[in-house]
């Protein structure tokens, strides 16, 4: 189905609906044909959206930090930011749940939290930058905790409005059977299907207690196989980054482990007596794999640079790659052996580790070309690489969204 | 959607597909697949009425390609499929309300492979859930799902529906479970869901396709998470002052990060009807042990065939009722006047017994970690105020909790009904759903209930009633009463309308009233994945004239 672009007779009229709807402090044009609205509820958006619809202009979600991109083609475009969407709606602290509006983000909502002595979980602030209606819209893999899971799995309910205007609101229930999980259908959708403006969340009380280790291993491997056997032992870390010796060194000012070691750092948080059983489990995982406890500092230093912020040395990875269990070693060997045979030099960490596996960061040196070639290496070892789409998928994603918005109104051009 | 189907040619037609074995028009099979185990098609069953509209036939495919090919030629000649499992549903999900084939899928029964490094399981839709958690037993690991009805019931029906498992408390709910699912969808494709959720980018196909109960398409296989055999296993039984207390509790042990596996608070009403019978004690003294032999899994051996009398909540109520008349006369009186029962009941229970409510809890999992987790839930418990009663009622419970799916048929002869309702809440709503659902029933039927299935953010309410009628007509307006009054009092409270028996046809009617606008959603996903509308029609209260 062909959407009807919007001519250029409709602009004006959008303009003055837009602002009718959200008042003209909020309406800005960025050029021609392209606004961009702050709405500021969800009575907003829904109003937003109808009007847009009305003149089949396409409708953009923009989150903090995200800016909007300009159209193609003449079709009149909306960029609803969700600036002002930043209330907290609800917070029940029995039963543990905030339902937050989509534009607060993650740091934010930590800073509501904190002083009650709760938390969205054991997230890198990193992944806190961005507001709640990206962290659930958009998926990276780095958005997962052993202790907490993926960001998504702790979405319990959304508000959303659909291509028509209408606003559904899930209900909110631990878990149910009464068909698909229609929270959580919208969840990774990237807008195409609703627009997003309030989740709810479950949340964590603060651990009693934090507790950090360093071990080195003789490799990489053993490294691999101690974390996962510490958690086919039910222990739940808070944290665990595995380093090869090259960017132990790069990271940690100093540190000469001996070739093809591997430095473990590991968090383990919650009642004292768990923190410590599981950090008792992971300790007897490494002796279990020939490795031994380290530095603890190097732990430390560790945490404080993900939670507190101390600046990290080393440029952002230049690849990351998300592997099942089995394939983390391979995937790191195939890269590094990739990369090594060109020329040119690899060093990496694993972390985010959860049920599916974890995510391989590596930092690449010899240029672009190298980057792409080791790609193919890291999926020929049976990595994932960011931005898959099911592909065979495709054609059911397209009769949904047919379905749901008939004139493509909701981010069109995404997931296509 | 065709009401005219020559069935000879159906017939036929299927018969190339998967040879002429394998596909049945007899009257008895047809019959067999017109119902499942929605109590209201028993109380026709009773009285000797045949379910109609039954199938046009059924068929018993072995391969994905034949599974295509039947889908292909129902949408040919726009015949509707319902799916068919172990039939074990409590809520009409499989009955054919619009005729059609029915593809039983219990020739789709391969555990295709254990991948003992990423703990993923590859098993087909049709393979029954005791087959499957032994031949995992054997292998050293469990899926760790165990609803009730495990031997009557197969993969891809819990996938279907969303089931949860006795234990669901630390393994999750099925659908907490999947790595990913093959189905052949209305179009004839197979499409399949694999890959790490958060690798990829669009919608998550998993949380869409689960609980879709056949509306959507056919699951034909799916590739399951699995747990290391436990290691350990600890059991206890605790007494709490009243329900609150009790509800109070799990709470608090869910919010400290422990995982039980199992938590079960019976309500006064309850409990009082687990105390009347002293077996269990007797019961546990067969199974106690520290660690029961791994070889078996979490799995006993068969339910008794014939249960010993007064050995099931069901089976006490059925004595209670009895009283010293005949047995049918005595029980018709009590449960007629249910409002009666239950109050004084609610009395006995909480103001002469004073026994305070049962609470079961069980751990069990790694050696190191589950006698750590076991000590600080046992601990939180005892400051909460809970009074530790032993192991004897935690193994006793652990050794019958297959036996009260196999009770209800002595009701249902006697001339009575019993069914359950499982609702669930946040922790915050609980007690409102409680107290409303109960009093809801209440004015029609004997009442109790359990809280079973506990998270961090809530928990679930499994409600038992037991009602009775004079004839058959009078029966249905009462089930239908209760089921109403009972939902409408879950919507009102922002409770959810099932937990995780699922849908079907008992619940289609109050769709509407849980998601609300939100059906837009499943709407459309009905409409790609099932553009003509032949899968499962009538059901989940999806829409049937736009397609």
């Amino acid at each position: 189905m062909t959407a009807t672009t919007a001519t250029t007779a409709t602009p004006p009229t959008l303009a003055r609906e837009l602002v009718t709807a959200v008042g003209s402090e909020h309406v800005e044009e960025l050029d021609a044909g392209n606004w961009r609205v702050s709405p500021g509820s969800t009575a907003e958006v829904a109003e937003v959206i109808r009007r847009a619809g009305g003149h089949k202009a396409a409708i953009h979600p923009v989150g903090a930090g995200g800016r909007p991109q300009r159209g193609i083609g003449d079709r009149a475009r909306v960029f609803i930011s969700t600036r002002r969407l930043d209330q907290v709606l609800q917070l029940d602290e029995t039963s543990l749940l905030i339902h937050a509006e989509a534009g607060l983000t993650g740091l934010e909502l930590e800073r509501i939290l904190s002083p009650r002595n709760l938390s969205i979980g054991d997230y890198p602030p990193v992944v806190l930058t961005s507001s709640l209606g990206g962290l659930i819209s958009v998926r990276t893999p780095g958005k997962s905790s052993a202790r907490h899971g993926f960001f998504e799995d702790g979405v319990v309910g959304v508000s959303a409005v659909l291509a028509d205007g209408r606003t559904i609101h899930t209900r909110v229930a631990p878990r149910r059977a009464t068909g698909p999980d229609l929270a959580r259908v919208l969840c990774g959708s990237e807008g195409t299907i609703g627009f997003i403006t309030s989740a709810v969340l479950r949340i964590h009380v603060k651990p009693e207690v934090r507790l950090l280790a360093a071990y080195i291993l003789p490799s990489i491997d053993a490294a691999v196989s101690a974390v996962l056997l510490s958690l086919r032992e039910e222990a739940a870390p808070s944290g665990l980054r595995i380093y090869d010796a090259q960017e132990a060194a790069k990271h940690f000012d100093g540190l000469s482990l001996p070739p093809a070691h591997a430095l473990l750092c590991a968090g383990t948080a919650g009642p004292t007596d768990l923190a410590a059983c599981d950090r008792d489990l992971i300790t007897s995982a490494v002796n279990a794999e020939g490795g031994k406890l380290g530095d603890v500092a190097l732990a430390e230093l560790w945490w404080r640079r993900i939670h507190a912020g101390e600046p990290s040395p080393g440029a952002s990875p230049s690849l990351q790659v998300m592997a099942t269990p089995s394939k983390l070693g391979p995937v790191y060997h195939a890269v590094t052996e990739h990369v090594a045979s060109r020329g040119g030099n690899a060093r990496a960490h694993i972390s985010r580790f959860d049920a599916d596996g974890a995510v391989v960061f590596f930092t690449i040196e010899g240029g672009e070309e190298l980057i792409t070639s080791a790609e193919v290496a890291a999926a020929g070892a049976g990595g994932w690489l960011l931005g898959k789409r099911a592909v065979k998928l495709d054609l059911y994603l397209e009769a949904l969204r047919a379905a749901i918005d008939p004139h493509r109104i909701m981010n069109p051009g995404t997931l296509a | 959607m065709t009401a005219c189907v020559d069935v000879d040619r159906l017939q036929r037609e299927l018969e190339v597909i998967v040879g002429p074995r394998r596909v049945s028009v007899r009257p008895v099979d047809l019959d067999t697949y017109a119902r499942d185990m929605w109590p209201r098609m028993l109380l026709a069953y009773r009285e000797g009425i045949q379910p109609a509209p039954r199938p046009y036939a059924i068929v018993w495919p072995e391969h994905v390609r034949e599974v295509i090919s039947i889908v292909k030629l129902a949408r040919e000649q726009r015949i509707p499929i319902v799916p068919y499992g172990g039939g074990s549903g409590v809520c009409g999900g499989a009955v054919p309300v619009r005729g059609g084939i029915t593809i039983d899928t219990k020739r789709m029964q391969a555990l295709r492979s254990v991948n003992s490094d990423e703990l993923v399981c590859d098993v087909e839709a049709g393979l029954s859930g005791e087959r499957f958690e032994r031949e995992l037993a054997r292998r050293g690991y469990t899926f760790g799902h165990f609803p009730s009805s495990i031997y009557c019931s197969t993969v891809g029906g819990w996938l279907a529906t969303r089931a949860a498992g006795q234990l669901s408390t630390k393994y999750g709910k099925v659908e907490d479970r999947v790595a990913g699912l093959s189905i052949v969808t209305g179009r004839g494709d197979l499409i399949e869901t694999d890959g790490p959720n958060r690798a990829l980018r669009g919608p998550n196909w998993n949380q869409l396709l689960l609980g879709s109960e056949g509306t959507l398409g056919l699951i034909t296989s799916a590739r399951l998470r699995v747990s290391p055999a436990p290691q350990l296993r600890v059991f206890r039984g605790f007494e709490v002052d009243d329900v609150a207390a009790g509800v109070e509790a799990i709470r608090r042990v869910m919010q400290k990060g422990l995982r039980p596996a199992v938590v079960r608070l019976y309500d006064e009403m309850d409990t009082l009807l687990n105390s009347f019978g002293h077996h269990e004690e007797e019961a546990a003294k067969e199974v106690r042990g520290p660690t029961p032999p791994i070889s078996t899994g979490a799995l006993p051996a068969w339910p008794d065939p014939e249960p010993p009398k007064q050995d099931g909540v069901v089976e006490r109520l059925l004595n209670f009722a009895r009283g010293k008349g005949s047995r049918q006369t005595a029980m018709n009186a009590a449960l007629g006047r249910s409002s009666l029962v239950n109050k004084v009941f609610g009395t006995v229970a909480e103001k002469i017994a004073r026994r305070g409510c049962r609470l079961i809890i069980g751990l069990e999992g790694a050696r190191i970690r589950t006698e750590v987790e076991a000590a600080l839930t046992f601990h939180e418990l005892e400051t909460l105020g809970a009074r530790d009663k032993g192991e004897d009622p935690g193994w006793a419970w652990l050794k019958n909790r297959y036996h009260v799916s196999y009770r209800m048929s002595p009701m249902f002869r006697d001339g009575a009904f019993v069914d359950t309702m499982e609702v669930a809440a946040s922790w915050e709503r609980l007690m409102d759903l409680y107290h409303s659902v109960r009093s809801a029933i209440g004015r029609h039927a004997v009442v109790m209930a359990h809280f079973s299935h506990a998270y961090p953010d809530g928990c679930s309410i499994y409600f038992t009633f037991a009602g009775t009628a004079p004839d058959h007509a009078s029966a249905e307006r009462l089930y239908d009463a209760i089921w109403r009054d009972g939902m409408e009092a879950t919507t009102r409270v922002g409770a959810t309308i099932s937990h995780h028996h699922g849908v079907g046809l008992l619940k289609a009617p109050y769709m509407a009233g849980e998601h609300r606008e939100a059906m837009a959603i499943f709407e459309a996903a009905k409409a790609s994945l099932d553009p003509d509308g032949i899968f499962n029609p009538g059901k989940m209260g999806l829409k049937e004239s736009a397609r």
